[in-house]
């Protein structure tokens, strides 16, 4: 039996050593700059960091990463409620009603409840995640390679399927970044393939090398195609301005609350991510709310429910990582990457192997939050202020950061070369609009996928049934097809209606 | 199934099945693209105006050199031409930014990465 309360003693312990606050620290700041900072985006931030956590141990090294992820969700408000400006994707919606708010002369109010509400629904979704997580993962202990080749299936149909505007792109995304991780070693059978007697390719493409060059270098790109418009806000911010009032609490109460269940439970599913969870809630919000003809001329209901849903979103992705090892996302699909490169599995036995490093994670996550609302409050004046760097002095430095951090990581300058040819693919790819998302988490889960499906195939002797008739993967695999299938939907509905019309 | 199913799929197993989806995908978009009419947006080509095409190929064309220079001029001195490169030739910035960024950034890596993360960068035959 485990015990939730030990374990938090113990995760407390971990994470409030020294150095693991310092990073906490330097994570959330790093990752509410990012959050404030146009153009550059938390996975980029995050597969930027990867090769300066290399000397760390893993568990600092991922309370860093995590501290980015959801520091960023924090951060990203505060442009689009200044300046109009999503700082990250996960802030589009704020836009709506924040911008309007201060227009109207309340940025104060409506940055206050940003913040606040982040910090409500991030504790509230850490919480659930220290009582979900642990009896998932018990119950994932208990999988085979069927489960995990449907449960690693889902998320990658889950991804495409909801990721993006063109769902079929999406598919022939994530069937390249398969068809990229078979490159190398075939771990059954020892055969190189895909190699061209290429030495540096016989371990597999680099996943470092892909990340950044898809993430960072394509952003940076599209940056100079379109430069990014520089905004300044002079509205006024006083520490004392900053809180709302009893109405504006009164009025969002229960749009914190929804957005925190939505974006908590929509987060857990693999491939929803901050960005869809904070549209979703904003829907809702409005069409329970009795006077929906008010959303989007600057209601605080329309900031609160967004802002407390992405942070709440950064929670749940947590879960599906930490007890299945499947990302919800690109951001998280990065930080699975880096923790293989750090020697750690993550899957189930995380819970059992490193209980220090999953509540040590936990722990540092609950530190984090408030750390993220002492810095987003009163300091939110020197944010403000940073937006005036331009961006032609950023530039050369994310992408020499981006170049050394590469070098860094293996010592080896092909990976620089991986990616300076994924900068160039990422690039043509959002050009023509294929989303990257997918393509980076199938090289992630590639060896995965492989290993589970070539194992149950082994087990059931070549018959495809095995996936249908054990229960747990069963029901996945259900779940997996229906989503895979889910973009044909509307198309087949609207040949009916018609047909129906003609009739 | 192929016929070596009793000692489960080999190592083409996947690649092959891989390349099938694929195919059928790209039939598929091709297809669907061939067959809906042409909207406004189609009219327009995706790729940028000259300026921007001629901006962004200068930073590939750097980065390209840059990695490729980089074991014979050094980490430091390559790194410093390359921002000189970024801020002059695409941002068209004037000179004192332009060295004011290049000497901080290169400055600032340095000390992260080759004094805080103790990473041995390349160096030059003169050693730096």
């Amino acid at each position: 039996m485990y015990n939730i309360f030990d374990n938090m003693i113990m995760g407390f312990q971990v994470a409030t050593s020294w150095e693991n606050l310092l990073f906490c620290f330097i994570g959330v700041l790093i990752g509410t700059l990012i959050g404030v900072l146009p153009g550059i985006g938390p996975t980029t931030g995050i597969a930027i960091l990867i090769p300066v956590t290399f000397g760390m141990s893993a568990t600092t090294a991922i309370i860093t990463m995590a501290g980015v992820y959801y520091g960023a969700m924090y951060g990203g408000s505060t442009t689009s409620i200044l300046i109009n400006l999503p700082g990250e994707s996960a802030s589009v919606v704020t836009m709506l009603d924040g911008y309007q708010m201060a227009k109207k002369g309340r940025p104060g109010p409506a940055l206050g409840m940003a913040a606040l509400a982040s910090f409500i629904a991030g504790t509230f979704s850490i919480i659930m995640l220290t009582l979900l997580a642990p009896p998932l993962a018990g119950y994932a202990v208990s999988f085979g390679p069927p489960e995990y080749f449907c449960l690693t299936f889902m998320g990658l149909t889950l991804v495409s399927a909801l990721g993006g505007d063109n769902p079929l792109k999406a598919y022939i995304s994530s069937v390249l970044g398969l068809l990229i991780s078979c490159v190398g070693i075939d771990a059954i059978s020892g055969v190189s393939r895909f190699t061209y007697d290429n030495m540096n390719l016989l371990d597999g493409v680099g996943f470092i090398g892909m990340a950044i060059g898809l993430f960072a270098v394509a952003e940076i790109l599209e940056n100079i195609e379109e430069p990014i418009k520089q905004v300044f806000s002079d509205a006024k911010l006083g520490f004392l301005n900053l809180f709302p009032s009893r109405q504006d609490w009164k009025d969002s109460f229960g749009a914190i609350w929804r957005g925190s269940f939505l974006g908590f439970f929509i987060g857990i599913l693999p491939g929803s991510g901050a960005t869809l969870c904070s549209f979703i809630a904003y829907a809702v919000e409005k069409k329970l709310s009795k006077h929906p003809e008010k959303f989007g001329t600057g209601v605080i209901e329309g900031v609160a429910a967004p802002e407390g849903a992405n942070n709440a979103a950064a929670g749940g992705g947590m879960v599906p990582l930490l007890t299945l090892g499947i990302p919800s996302g690109g951001a998280t699909a990065v930080m699975l990457g880096a923790l293989m490169i750090h020697g750690l599995r993550p899957g189930p036995m995380l819970f059992t192997t490193n209980p220090e490093f999953v509540w040590g994670l936990i722990a540092s996550m609950y530190i984090g939050n408030v750390l993220l609302v002492i810095l987003n409050m009163p300091l939110i004046g020197i944010w403000v202020q940073l937006l005036k760097v331009p961006y032609k002095v950023l530039m050369p430095l994310i992408l020499t950061i981006a170049a050394t951090g590469i070098f860094a990581t293996d010592n080896n300058i092909f990976d620089m070369w991986i990616m300076f040819f994924f900068g160039v693919v990422g690039y043509l790819m959002r050009k023509l609009g294929f989303p990257e998302a997918p393509m980076v988490l199938a090289l992630v889960l590639g060896r995965m996928v492989e290993m589970s499906l070539r194992q149950s195939l082994t087990i059931s002797h070549g018959s495809l049934s095995i996936f249908f008739t054990r229960p747990i993967s069963g029901v996945i695999m259900v779940v997996a097809l229906i989503s895979l299938f889910s973009p044909l939907f509307p198309i087949l509905w609207n040949k009916y209606k018609g047909r129906e019309a003609a009739a | 199934m192929p016929a070596s199913a009793t000692f489960g799929p080999g190592p083409a197993f996947l690649p092959f099945w891989l390349a099938v989806i694929l195919a059928i995908f790209a039939t598929i978009l091709f297809v669907s693209a061939w067959r809906r009419q042409a909207t406004e947006k189609d009219h327009h080509s995706i790729f940028p105006g000259k300026t921007a095409l001629i901006a962004i190929t200068l930073v590939m064309v750097g980065l390209g050199v840059y990695i490729f220079l980089i074991e014979v001029l050094g980490y430091l001195s390559d790194t410093f031409l390359f921002i000189v490169f970024l801020m002059k030739a695409v941002e068209r910035e004037k000179w004192p930014l332009t060295l004011m960024v290049a000497v901080c950034t290169t400055a600032l890596l340095f000390f992260t990465f080759q004094f805080l993360l103790k990473i041995t960068l390349p160096s030059n035959m003169f050693g730096f």
